[in-house]
């Protein structure tokens, strides 16, 4: 005893003097295998998409449309402070906790089980941060002993998942030329993968790819034509070919802001990024399709060369944007199976390529209008255009011809990510439907400040909703079944192998539909509006599910007639847990 | 859990108090907060407290937000660690020194919250504390004010930066005295809606690496901060370097040129 406790002093002098040192060694955190299993794994939610495809299905079915009626509470969390605005995160869980990221660059750990707050990182932004559209974050990223999240001021942080220190912390792009960075990380193969955001300041999109462990840049794939990708430090190849689709020096300013991420198809080993809108928005200014904006990039991640490129809007005048997710998926069709992938544009069609080279399979709306195209040639892949629902051009200092056009810039659907369901073979896609009229302006660019050359403004085309969830067929295009709500959907989408789709509205709801009929099956008000996406896991033998709530976005920021059917809606910032407890 | 950590969990587990040596001598400042800083500063080592650490400080701070103040304990001869701490801050512990190739002995300035004691304590290499310092008297507050810092629009792009000197050697050992300012905000964490945002840790390293001096830094340091060490290079170096960083990730990076070594400037 006498000789124990002569150890435990000595032992605990030096604990004390030991101040320098670094905590003890973390517990070990998912692997490659781990992420690339995600879809699969039922106790966990290890990356954003609940697996790389992202297909945000769970095969798990203790809930379903019969028993979903006893989801209950399990406890909230407040991510504090006097910050607030829009929640549009995917919160992560692994090994009892669950990770979640705030507005403002905020990151939280909590206990699973209490919702104890286990650590917490406020990322200190900058004054003149620039982020277009509320100061939303969408989720993190876990690998080995770290997590991973982007900030505001467009930095990518690397912080101890058990400590919550930072690890690293990299500078993506600078703030000031009007960079942010909002969406979740991508982890493959020992990289994390990033996208950018600024689209509206003639910003340079791009995708990077960095060593997961000290945060070394490995390659860049600017998304414009005429810009150099590098690897390793060296210049490697030209994104496409210099002003064949941009005239002069237009491509240095460009846009094609990766703003939402990517996605992972581990089958072709394929990266697939959106590219967002080109930059300006007035399209008079720069003839040509403007590759690769609004389009779908197919990214090799070893070297970050292009595979192929899909083109959604060419030439975009709309702000249509192309940068929504792109899921892999089996399309079984006349009796084949064809490695798809799906993507519902903000431009209205709802598009299933081939995911091994790019090819357009189908095209169909998924909303009720579409102004701007009459139909998707299938044969060229290109879009029959209505010529005179393009935006006039400015004469002079006027300006130009004013048109009403659907859908509206913010989009038949925005960020807000869609499901697939391999039970039912069914897309869920919140959709909108609301049009604009928009002119275009005379602009310059100029570093920092917003490069849009348009006006614009956003008005329902419905006295009784605008937000639509639907149920699309890829095989044939055709929506099973809606649900129809006032406010625009703004949340993400999750679908189970019990039958049920859920998503979140903005009058606070997070709900729960049978998935093959569309039934409302279940509801519960969180308190605010609900703009995240939701989760499911098992834990101690039982379903639960999970979800952010806190209303924000880009919609009351650039709603237009909008913005005033949801201005009464409170902010918030809470995490909640439900599950179905054992009988 | 490390060894350090299991042997004094088990300690603790077994005993209560925990500390179970000869009973400490009496606080010479009386303060209210030295029974919970002794076991949490220096858990179970012992402690002395002793002329030969000495604080300088003024006997009221004219600037709650930047208090100077000199901890030396240099008189004790060799020391492996320092500490520098106010009981009454919110953050009592201001900054960890670990000299080990400079003298123990040094200065830089803080914030205070309230009137407080102000200690240094000096590990010598038998594992004893001794512990000096006196009271400072301070309207207070400096820790839950934002720093001006702020009033600047670009006071970002300026994080990091550092202004550095050193001075030719003189005396009998033959220490370098080298002052240096990191441009940081050191938000505490304690003004609302400013998340705690300081610099955690700074080594000022030789020509060739070597480590002089470590600093454990903590939120009470001022905005801007200041240090002034004295270390022994080796002969003919031409210049020292910073590196450290902050709770965020930012890094700090400088080189400091010893200009009476020939080649040391550009």
């Amino acid at each position: 005893m006498k000789r124990l406790f002569r150890t435990c002093l000595l032992a605990s002098a030096m604990a004390a003097g030991l101040g320098l040192s670094g905590p003890a060694l973390a517990a070990d955190g998912p692997g490659n295998d781990d992420l690339l299993n995600d879809a699969k794994s039922t106790g966990d939610v290890l990356t954003y998409g609940m697996g790389p495809q992202a297909q945000r299905f769970s095969p798990l079915d203790k809930l379903n449309p019969d028993t979903v009626k006893g989801l209950v509470p399990v406890w909230s969390f407040s991510f504090g402070g006097e910050k607030q605005r829009g929640q549009e995160s995917q919160p992560l869980i692994h090994d009892g906790t669950i990770y979640v990221t705030g507005s403002y660059s905020r990151l939280y750990a909590v206990d699973v089980k209490t919702g104890q707050k286990k650590w917490q990182y406020d990322h200190r932004l900058p004054e003149g941060i620039m982020p277009c559209c509320d100061v939303v974050n969408r989720g993190a990223a876990l690998y080995k002993d770290k997590i991973y999240f982007a900030t505001l001021d467009a930095r990518l942080v690397a912080l101890n998942k058990d400590t919550g220190k930072v690890v690293w912390s990299k500078k993506i792009e600078d703030y000031k030329a009007g960079y942010s960075a909002t969406a979740a990380p991508l982890i493959v193969d020992g990289k994390v993968i990033t996208g950018n955001s600024g689209g509206e300041f003639g910003i340079i999109g791009m995708v990077e790819a960095r060593d997961a462990e000290t945060g070394e840049l490995v390659w860049q794939r600017p998304t414009i034509e005429g810009n150099m990708g590098t690897l390793n430090g060296k210049d490697s190849t030209m994104t496409g070919v210099m002003n064949a689709s941009w005239s002069g020096d237009l491509y240095k300013t460009g846009g094609g802001a990766t703003w939402l991420g990517g996605t992972y198809d581990p089958e072709t080993k394929t990266l697939f990024f959106g590219t967002g809108n080109p930059a300006p928005w007035n399209s008079h200014l720069r003839p040509g399709d403007n590759l690769y904006t609004s389009s779908t990039l197919a990214i090799d991640p070893a070297n970050g060369d292009i595979k192929w490129h899909y083109q959604t809007t060419p030439h975009d005048g709309w702000d249509f944007d192309g940068v929504n997710e792109l899921v892999s998926f089996d399309l079984k069709k006349d009796g084949q199976t064809i490695k798809a992938g799906a993507k519902a544009d903000r431009n209205g069609f709802f598009y299933v390529l081939d995911r091994t080279n790019g090819k357009l399979l189908s095209a169909s709306p998924f909303v009720t209008k579409i102004t701007w195209a009459k139909e998707i040639d299938v044969k060229t892949g290109r879009p029959v255009y209505n010529d005179d629902n393009r935006p006039g051009t400015p004469v002079g200092a006027e300006k130009g011809t004013s048109v009403f056009a659907a859908p509206a810039f913010l989009g038949a659907k925005n960020w807000m990510p869609m499901a697939y369901s391999p039970a039912t073979e069914l897309f869920y896609v919140p959709a909108n439907e609301w049009g604009m009229d928009i002119w275009n302006e005379p602009i310059t660019y100029k570093k920092g400040a917003a490069y849009l050359g348009a006006g614009f403004t956003i008005k329902p085309l419905y006295d009784d909703y605008i937000g639509a969830l639907r149920a699309i067929d890829p095989k044939t295009g055709k929506i099973v079944w809606e649900y129809k709500n006032p406010a625009p959907l703004w949340g993400g989408v999750l679908t189970t192998g019990g039958n049920l789709v859920f998503t979140g509205t903005p009058e606070g709801y997070l709900k729960a539909f049978d998935a093959k009929s569309g039934k409302e099956v279940w509801k519960f008000n969180t308190g605010s509006g609900v703009v995240g996406s939701p989760v499911t896991w098992e834990q101690d033998g039982e379903q639960y599910v999970a979800v952010v709530s806190g209303w924000g976005g880009a919609v009351p920021l650039w709603g237009g007639d909008v913005a005033k059917l949801v201005k009464d809606i409170n902010q918030g910032g809470s995490l909640w847990v439900f599950k179905l407890p054992k009988a | 859990m490390n060894r350090h950590l299991a042997a004094a969990a088990l300690l603790a587990a077994l005993s209560s108090p925990v500390y179970a040596g000869p009973p400490d001598p009496a606080d010479p400042l009386a303060s209210v907060m030295w029974d919970v800083l002794r076991p949490e500063l220096f858990g179970t080592a012992p402690v002395q407290f002793d002329d030969r650490v000495t604080v300088t400080a003024p006997d009221n701070a004219e600037n709650a937000a930047a208090v100077p103040v000199m901890a030396d304990a240099t008189a004790l001869g060799a020391v492996e660690e320092m500490v520098l701490f106010a009981d009454l801050n919110p953050f009592p512990v201001i900054l960890r020194f670990q000299p080990l190739a400079a003298k123990p002995v040094i200065a830089t300035r803080f914030k205070v919250q309230q009137a407080t004691p102000l200690r240094a304590a000096a590990r010598t290499p038998d594992g004893v504390w001794h512990i000096g310092g006196k009271l400072l008297d301070a309207a207070g507050g400096g820790c839950t004010a934002p720093p001006a810092t702020y009033a600047a629009a670009d006071w970002a792009d300026h994080v990091g930066e550092v202004q550095g000197r050193a001075w030719a050697p003189t005396g009998e050992d033959k220490a370098t005295r080298v002052r240096f300012l990191v441009r940081h905000p050191m938000d505490t964490g304690l003004v609302a809606g400013i998340p705690a945002y300081f610099i955690e840790a700074l080594t000022l390293r030789d020509a060739d690496g070597r480590a002089l001096a470590r600093l454990q830094t903590a939120e009470p340091l001022s905005e801007n901060p200041g240090f002034t060490l004295e270390v022994q290079p080796a002969a003919g170096a031409r210049s020292l370097t910073l590196d450290g960083r902050d709770n965020q990730g930012g890094e700090v990076k400088a080189a400091i040129p010893l200009p009476w070594v020939q080649g040391a400037l550009p």
